[in-house]
């Protein structure tokens, strides 16, 4: 065996070995990525959005956690407090069961909505789905992995 | 804020991509150390090829090479300039497959393909460098100027019936090579209708099925000890399986049919989580199989094939069984890129080792154990499209990148699987691999709307205004 097909085989194994380099320092990062998203709290099943607040309570932009059963209205007994004159004391609730999300209107005075719609008793709703309840409008999303 | 104010807000800054806004650039360290990494491996690779096919140690083609190499630098900057949060692991292992493709076409012998553009001919390696450029410069432009999936979401059955369109015009006006049905021929440009298709599929489920989503998981029809959806929602499944079926009849095209009716469902999953709609599915698939097994000559000659490529070792089974022979000579560590087997009579000894069996030629020069880091790097992009899937703000973002991650990993799997005789062979392309333009440029898409779509400080989705007769049938009924 000459020089030179040792070394055209070392270039060949270098070659190889880049490559499992490559994937090594993909692997690492995307590890760290996987990490880095498992420490965030996920146990929440989504969140809610406020995108509208006339009364500025709540704020705008301000993201409420939820939990499988999350019940809205002026109430502070509420898991989400909304401070506008036409919502009442107990608007509506929230829930999670099996994979859906439903929304229930508690016999408000003004009623719930789903992007416009209004809820008779209980109604489906997604991810990306807008919520009325009074003159507060929040949107349904997941929580961010 | 008014709700005007707040309107305006969420879809007037993105009807315009803002391509000449501020620049506020954001270095990218991650995806530049990844291809310095890709550089190093490609330029070895390259000596290593040169060593092995001159006798001297230097890079075999420095020109093309280096063009390809300065093109990456360019998509890197490109999206540095462009300041935006996109994943950065997606371009550096796409350039990693592509430049291995780029090497592989430089030793695959040059007259495969010769196309003439502009009174200069070119050889294999120079127009897959050709299409190999377009492809980043598709998948950086795209991963740029995408802000917004609205021209996506609220199209889809547009976006459907452009699909049906180029399938149709496919089926009348496609001309025939070698018994399949696959390209189309308009003017000067032609290309297999096919792989843009797959990317129209994906964002056409992707919006169907997030807008039923609660229907499908929610409602039964009982069946027996079978639950499934209700009727109306199991008719685009029936229609699915008549179009890969119909694609399989009239096209010959296993491959896409086999790629489409996987991603679909795939993707029914993805949305619903329902094994039964799957099996169902792959119950009417094998049924079918069986029919069209039967029924047409072609596939029954395919499926003898796979059982038996011995019985018939100069004929039918010859790609097969040169194939296996190639892995096999590759054995663990290969012969070296530039060290398989001369041609045969002038001919590489796999026909259509360019388009179809890539892997095969992998596997004899780079052994099994470069193979298997080629599919660990697919593996990577699915992984990517899935991550992307899961963080996404709603259900239609993450169907789509999901179902467009998997349109990548279902097809390299059909292929690979296919050149290992594991399953029949279809002839599907590998992914950033396979010499072909139509192929490199739909996938380039893909990964542009990935990375797109990978963006933390993406627009918000817009609100489901218009919802279908039957969700808003179904609120009704459920209260």
């Amino acid at each position: 065996m000459d020089g030179f097909t040792l070394v055209l085989w070392g270039v060949r194994i270098l070659f190889l070995a880049l490559l499992y380099l490559f994937l090594a320092r993909v692997v690492r990062a995307l590890l760290r990525d996987l990490r880095a998203a498992a420490r965030e709290p996920a146990d929440r099943p989504g969140r809610l959005v406020v995108i509208e607040s006339p009364g500025g309570e709540p704020a705008v932009g301000r993201s409420f956690g939820l939990d499988v059963i999350t019940p809205l209205g002026r109430d502070v007994n509420n898991a989400i407090v909304i401070e506008d004159p036409f919502a009442s004391a107990e608007h509506a609730v929230l829930t999670y069961r099996g994979r859906s999300w439903y929304l229930e209107d508690l016999d408000s005075t003004n009623g719930s909505y789903i992007n416009g719609q209004p809820v008779d008793g209980v109604a489906a709703l997604t991810y990306g789905d807008e919520v009325q309840v009074g003159q507060v409008r929040f949107r349904l999303e997941r929580t961010r992995a | 804020m008014t709700a005007e104010a707040a309107r305006t807000r969420s879809t007037g800054s993105s009807s315009l991509p803002r391509v000449l806004g501020p620049i506020r650039p954001r270095a990218r360290w991650q995806e530049l150390r990844l291809l310095l990494v890709v550089a190093a491996a490609l330029v070895i690779g390259s000596v290593s090829l040169g060593a092995t096919v001159t006798g001297s140690f230097a890079p075999y083609d420095p020109w093309g090479l280096g063009i390809y190499l300065a093109v990456l630098l360019g998509a890197h900057l490109a999206q540095v300039l462009a300041g935006r949060r996109t994943d950065q692991i997606l371009l550096p292992a796409v350039a990693m497959l592509g430049g291995i493709s780029l090497l592989l076409m430089e030793r695959l012998p040059k007259d495969l393909v010769v196309q003439r553009f502009f009174g200069t001919s070119f050889g294999l390696a120079e127009v897959q460098l050709i299409w190999l450029v377009g492809a980043l410069v598709v998948a950086t432009t795209v991963g740029i100027v995408v802000r917004s999936d609205s021209w996506l979401r609220r199209y889809k059955y547009t976006w459907a019936a452009v699909g049906v369109g180029l399938l149709l015009l496919t089926f009348v006006l496609g001309s025939e090579i070698n018994g399949q049905r696959l390209t189309l021929q308009i003017g000067p440009v032609s290309g297999q209708p096919s792989e843009l298709l797959k990317v129209i599929l994906v964002v056409f489920l992707a919006g169907y099925l997030s807008e039923n989503r609660a229907l499908l998981v929610e409602q039964d029809t009982r069946l027996g000890p079978l639950r499934l959806p209700p009727l109306p929602y199991l008719a685009p499944m029936v229609a699915m399986w008549a179009i890969a079926l119909g694609i399989v009849v009239v096209q010959r095209d296993l491959g896409a049919a086999l790629l489409f009716f996987g991603v679909f469902l795939a993707l029914l999953y993805a949305a619903t989580g329902r094994l039964s709609l799957v099996v169902i599915g792959l119950v009417l698939f094998l049924l079918g199989s069986a029919v069209m097994a039967n029924l047409f000559e072609h596939i029954r000659t395919r499926i003898d094939i796979w059982i038996d490529p011995f019985s018939d070792p100069l004929g039918a089974g010859y790609q097969v069984i040169q194939a296996l022979h190639a892995f096999a000579r590759g054995g663990l560590l290969g012969m070296g890129l530039g060290g398989g087997l001369p041609e045969i009579g002038g001919q590489p000894p796999i026909p259509e080792i360019h388009t179809d069996f890539p892997l095969a030629a992998l596997g004899e020069e780079l052994g099994i154990v470069g193979v298997v880091a080629i599919l660990g790097i697919y593996l990577v992009i699915i992984e990517r499209g899935l991550r992307i899937g899961v963080a996404a703000a709603d259900d239609y973002r993450s169907l789509l990148a999901i179902g467009l991650a998997l349109v990548v990993g279902i097809q390299a799997f059909i292929i690979a699987a296919g050149n290992l005789k594991v399953l029949p062979l279809t002839g599907v392309t590998l992914p950033f691999i396979s010499y072909g333009g139509s192929s490199l440029l739909a996938n380039a898409l893909v990964v542009g709307l990935l990375m797109a779509l990978s963006d933390k400080g993406v627009e918000p989705p817009p609100p489901p205004s218009s919802r279908s007769r039957w969700a808003r049938l179904a609120r009704r009924g459920a209260g």
